[in-house]
């Protein structure tokens, strides 16, 4: 089990929160939202993947 | 497996109030594990049941369609949930309506040929 994915995106998510705090307190709104795109991003690649070996999965069991 | 769910329900709880996008991606992430987990175990199952079935020897055919059913309804109720998590009330119920579909579709050809062998009693 891969539970550590689950931490990952929880730190991903609690970094991109404090960047975009700082970066808003420095009025630098710009940056502040590509941060949170960027993070949402790499979260975003994590789920996909886990995402695809879910479907692999269910192909292979329910003969699809 | 319950402490895989509830670790993800604190985290995306604690990450929600700063980050609502995370939140969702991390229930996303935890119910995609939990349902891996529970997939491989099925897979066990279901190769059992083949078995049965090849000695009984019923029509694989059948088999098959009623597998195929029960994985789209699987797939289609996960992407529902996961969309009334993010609040998309009304995709869910689209995701939910086309899976319906799907299955009628698939369950078409076993209505034909049960509509046929009733009339195959019926003399005319």
């Amino acid at each position: 089990m891969n539970i550590e994915l689950i931490f990952q995106i929880a730190g991903i998510g609690i970094l991109t929160a404090i960047f975009h705090t700082i970066l808003k307190q420095a009025e630098k709104e710009e940056y502040a939202f590509i941060a949170t795109l960027a993070g949402v991003s790499i979260a975003l690649l994590m789920v996909v993947q886990l995402l695809a070996e879910l479907l692999e999965t269910v192909k292979g069991v329910f003969f699809l | 497996m319950v402490g895989i769910g509830l670790t993800g329900t604190i985290l995306a709880v604690y990450v929600k109030e700063s980050n609502k996008e995370m939140a969702v991606f991390i229930s996303l992430a935890t119910g995609l594990i939990l349902f891996i987990f529970a997939l491989s175990k099925m897979g066990t199952v279901l190769e059992v049941m083949n078995e049965l079935a090849a000695r009984a020897q019923i029509n694989m055919f059948y088999l098959t369609t009623v597998l195929k059913i029960m994985g789209i309804a699987y797939i289609a109720e996960f992407g529902a949930q996961v969309c009334k998590d993010a609040g998309e009330g009304s995709i869910a119920t689209k995701i939910e309506l086309a899976a319906k579909i799907l299955v009628l579709a698939l369950a078409l050809p076993i209505i034909t040929a049960i509509l046929e062998s009733i009339l195959r009693l019926i003399p005319s």
